[in-house]
């Protein structure tokens, strides 16, 4: 008994809704979890938590615009840092080069099945999948249409986002060649500044195109077409 | 919230208490919490809270994560051929060499992304998962949400040393000189891989901040 009057006495911070896309008001923050309430911002600014100043969301309002412009710029960028070669050495007379292919293709010739397969995935298959899945997903909000689908874009660009490590690859490479400093001439390719320009805008986006974001332009986007 | 507003309704409101509001781990929606079985409003993704399995995944990774850590510092994770006499070296050895030949930077780079950053997430999610199941008083000051979030944002960068190694292999493979990866790479991989799982399947809405 005693417990249970406990729990009365905290819940008075009880709150009432019409009905539950009320909810759609409220946003709570990601890294405090303090509860807040939404409301509207000029346009190109953030709402940020009061307590611990995390970004709560962004208005923009050609957010459509903007995200396919910076996502195709992107997947062009990634299909150059893929095709040419990243790094040439000079060592004893011998001359060698890598593309990031290369990199993982090489581990599943020597038998580094699941190194190769990890690498292949958080350095290819992933990024190149969520800038496409990106550029559609854009497509469709800008042609108000598939509603559905671009549900199913959403969630699986929230499960595949954590697993694209670009940006940590491009310090292994710095790492990789200052290991090498002394023992060979080394020549920066074409793609390791496509790979830089890549990696820039990836974190560009991540942090001002937030996911929620785009779930809650969808929404108002097929709210308005009903 | 507004009081004007709900009170014209009167009855068909549903009263809500803070503590019931969730937010969804794939669209960051915010639900209200029914018990067992939430599908989140907006993406209609499960989001899974079992009153007896709430840790046990997450522990399950975690363990996995850190026994293969155990191979991933015995094990070479580079092996070097030069002029046919073979070299190997571990994680630690290889910091040691960098660190006494000069390159500290590098040798800093490699101990805190292989070394520091694992054994971190190890501590801090064990330390999560324990005090989660047996809050202890007096760590009212920490904040245990900006904990998880750092694991969260810090974890990935360990596979620098897995994408050295991968690249040094794929760079160096010429008549005299071959650099190959070591067994440590597969079980440090694996480790690095298995302790995201363990931060991903971690609910956070246990965390209960008690002040």
């Amino acid at each position: 008994m005693a417990f249970r009057y406990l729990i009365y006495l905290v819940t008075i911070i009880a709150m009432k809704l019409e009905n539950e896309d009320a909810l759609d008001h409220l946003i709570i923050c990601d890294q405090c979890r303090t509860l807040h309430e939404e409301i509207p911002i000029e346009d190109g600014t953030k709402a940020c938590c009061i307590k611990c100043g995390n970004v709560l969301y962004r208005y923009d309002s050609r957010l459509t615009d903007h995200g396919l412009a910076l996502s195709l710029t992107a997947l062009i960028f990634f299909a150059v840092a893929n095709f040419f070669p990243i790094v040439q050495i000079e060592m004893l007379g011998n001359e060698q080069f890598i593309t990031i292919p290369m990199t993982f293709l090489s581990l599943f010739e020597n038998g580094f099945y699941f190194v190769g397969l990890m690498c292949a995935v958080v350095l290819f298959l992933f990024p190149l999948a969520i800038f496409a899945l990106l550029v559609l997903l854009f497509l469709l909000l800008k042609l108000k249409k598939g509603e559905e689908l671009s549900r199913s874009l959403l969630i699986g660009l929230s499960f595949m986002k954590p697993w694209s490590m670009n940006d940590i690859f491009l310090i292994s490479i710095l790492v990789a060649l200052v290991k090498l400093i002394g023992y060979a001439q080394i020549h920066m390719g074409i793609a390791f500044w496509a790979l830089v320009v890549f990696v820039l805008l990836d974190i560009y986006m991540t942090k001002h195109i937030h996911l929620k974001d785009i779930w809650m332009l969808r929404e108002q986007i097929f709210m308005e077409k009903e | 919230m507004d009081a004007e507003r709900t009170d014209l309704y009167g009855e068909r409101m549903i009263e809500v208490d803070e503590k019931d509001l969730i937010r969804c781990p794939v669209c960051e929606a915010v639900n209200i919490d029914r018990g067992r079985d939430n599908r989140c409003r907006r993406c209609g993704s499960p989001i899974y809270r079992y009153t007896h399995f709430k840790t046990e995944k997450s522990w399950a990774y975690l363990i996995t994560a850190i026994i293969a850590y155990v191979p991933a510092n015995l094990y070479p994770m580079l092996v070097t051929t030069q002029f046919g006499k073979t070299e190997e070296s571990t994680i630690v050895g290889g910091i040691i060499v960098m660190w006494e030949s000069g390159s500290y930077p590098i040798a800093a780079v490699i101990f805190f992304a292989s070394i520091l950053v694992p054994i971190m997430k190890f501590l801090i999610l064990v330390y999560l998962l324990i005090n989660v199941k047996y809050p202890m008083g007096k760590d009212k000051k920490i904040n245990k949400h900006k904990l998880y979030y750092m694991t969260e944002v810090v974890g990935p960068w360990s596979m620098i040393d897995v994408f050295v190694v991968a690249i040094l292999a794929a760079l160096i493979h010429m008549h005299n000189v071959e650099i190959i990866a070591g067994t440590a790479a597969t079980a440090f991989a694996l480790s690095v891989f298995f302790t995201l799982l363990a931060a991903q399947a971690f609910d956070e809405s246990l965390i209960k901040e008690n002040h």
